[in-house]
């Protein structure tokens, strides 16, 4: 699969008379992993808002394969194949743990895909399965951050932008995860963004990397380049 | 004994009402957090269609259908025209929007169909019926009300828990951002939720009207019992409103039966204060509730 290809070019974004975001322009290849690495307040979140169409830049575009896909709604942009998994509260909790992975799978495919597509996730994920029939409240951080990844999986994205998928999770899961996100990218060629403060774990699975500060790109290289920088490392990104 | 009989079932009969009302309060509180002060007039505006349709020579099958879809359409137009430029602002501009929805419609059925009373056809009998030489005040009619509204809410159940609608309709109130996320078209499932909601408004009001009189403010006591029905069962829950509905029903029928018919819209405001005093999260706490 040669699509997903993800280019935002020179967006600004900003919040009142708070910029978030000041010409940023990020490149994300198919079956690369893309780390956005930075501080907190970087605009990483707000990178990854804009994208999705939750917040309008601006200036600047994001295109999708070359389409343009600034100014349509979010829903559209789900739709259009990117998956966007929010940090901490992407889990609707009055619903059941098996509705909220319904509810990503009915932007992927046919019925019989959904019944396998559900299989796969639970296989991936058995606390998820334990849990199926319970309302998605009662599931801890870390099966939270299980359910958000495996529903973005059922929406058969081909770009994933994940935010801070390792916040609050044992490491042994967030190395299941990004050993994950590593297979589904080199089988699928899935597209990923990610994003994270923990910058020494995304590096270790990224291909290339960005790093922001206060809204601008100040780095960009492979991922192993820019872990071996050690002036980098020190002044943004705390290792 | 016969009187507590009597009392009992019309209570029950009445409460399936309030419910059928409640049920669309609840409808669009958990999709739009908003309180619908319209909602009785705009099912008093579709029975006056009801009738319309009926005293031009149509069966009350017709006028029933008619309004639950002039109600669907209803609720449509004005979830889109109205509510949508209001949705997400501050909590009492929506409230003002639909309490003057409410004055103009009340205003417009009076111009249309004028204030005078008119008499509404049941499409059953209204004889209570005799067990053992015991006259019961319980009608055919009134079995048809309670049937009708438990297809209803039966139908409504199966919509949100089996379907992808449902369920589509469900995410999309719990969590707008989400939803949008994950393609759901939050907007289209807003407008659908109004649309339910006034047609089970409708159908409250087409059965609050049958074998009774209507006029302009006549869904006016029922907008009341229905909202304390709603809070009763917590606002949220459609399970709630239901068994809200249903007790309003048969505590009004008791105050109206053994104290005076005087005493009922007191009872209804009592009612309210305790439950807003004692339990201001409704009977139905969140979790709880949502199994329905």
């Amino acid at each position: 699969m040669s699509t997903g290809r993800l280019e935002v070019r020179g967006i600004s974004t900003s919040y009142g008379p708070v910029t978030a975001l000041d010409g940023v322009e990020v490149v994300a290849e198919p079956g690369k992993i893309t780390a956005v690495l930075g501080a907190n307040g970087a605009g990483k979140t707000t990178l990854l808002r804009t994208i999705s169409g939750l917040v309008r830049p601006q200036a600047g575009q994001v295109l999708l394969d070359g389409a343009d896909l600034t100014k349509a709604p979010a829903e559209a942009i789900a739709r259009a194949g990117i998956a966007h998994v929010p940090e901490g509260r992407g889990v609707i909790t009055e619903l059941t743990v098996e509705e909220n992975l319904r509810l990503g799978a009915l932007l992927g495919a046919s019925r019989r895909k959904t019944e396998r597509g559900l299989a796969q996730v639970y296989e991936m994920f058995p606390p998820l399965a334990e849990r199926r029939r319970r309302d998605a409240h009662v599931l801890s951080g870390g099966e939270r951050q299980m359910l958000v990844v495996g529903r973005a999986l059922l929406t058969g994205p081909s770009v994933l932008l994940l935010d801070e998928p390792s916040l609050g999770l044992a490491p042994r899961i967030v190395a299941q995860i990004f050993e994950l996100l590593r297979g589904l990218v080199d089988a699928e060629g899935v597209t990923v963004l990610l994003v994270e403060q923990n910058a020494r774990s995304a590096l270790s699975i990224a291909d290339v990397g960005i790093v922001l500060n206060l809204g601008r790109v100040v780095a960009r290289d492979d991922a192993a380049t820019l872990a071996a920088d050690d002036a980098l490392r020190h002044a943004y990104l705390g290792f | 004994m016969q009187q507590f009989l009597n009392v009992t079932l019309t209570g029950l009969g009445q409460g399936a009402i309030y419910a059928a009302f409640a049920l669309a309060l609840v409808l669009i509180w958990r999709s739009t957090r908003i309180v619908n002060f319209a909602q009785g007039a705009m099912g008093m505006f579709t029975t006056y269609l009801a009738l319309t349709v009926i005293e031009g020579g149509q069966s009350y099958w017709v006028g029933l259908v008619v309004a639950l879809v002039a109600g669907l359409v209803l609720g449509a137009v004005i979830e889109r025209l109205v509510i949508r430029p209001v949705e997400g602002g501050p909590e009492l501009n929506a409230v003002i929007v639909t309490l003057g929805l409410f004055v103009a419609l009340q205003a417009l059925a009076a111009i249309l169909f004028g204030s005078t009373f008119r008499s509404f056809p049941a499409p059953f009998d209204l004889r209570g019926f005799t067990v053992g030489g015991v006259n019961i005040a319980f009608t055919a009619n009134s079995i048809y009300v309670i049937v009708a509204v438990v297809v209803v809410m039966l139908a409504l159940v199966v919509l949100f828990r089996f379907t992808d609608l449902g369920l589509q309709m469900r995410a999309a109130a719990f969590s707008q951002e989400v939803s949008r996320l994950l393609g759901v078209r939050v907007g289209r499932m807003l407008t659908l939720g109004w649309a339910l909601a006034a047609v089970v408004g409708s159908l409250s009001g087409l059965l609050i009207a049958g074998g009774s009189l209507v006029f302009p403010a006549y869904m006016d006591a029922v907008i009341v019992y229905g909202f304390v029905a709603a809070v009763l069962g917590g606002l949220d829950s459609p399970g709630g409103a239901v068994v809200g509905g249903l007790t309003i029903g048969l505590l009004l029928s008791y105050v109206s039966g053994y104290l005076g018919s005087e005493l009922v819209a007191l009872a209804a405001l009592a009612i309210l204060v305790a439950v807003l005093l004692v339990r201001p999260q409704g009977l139905f706490a969140h979790t709880a509730a949502r199994r329905v």
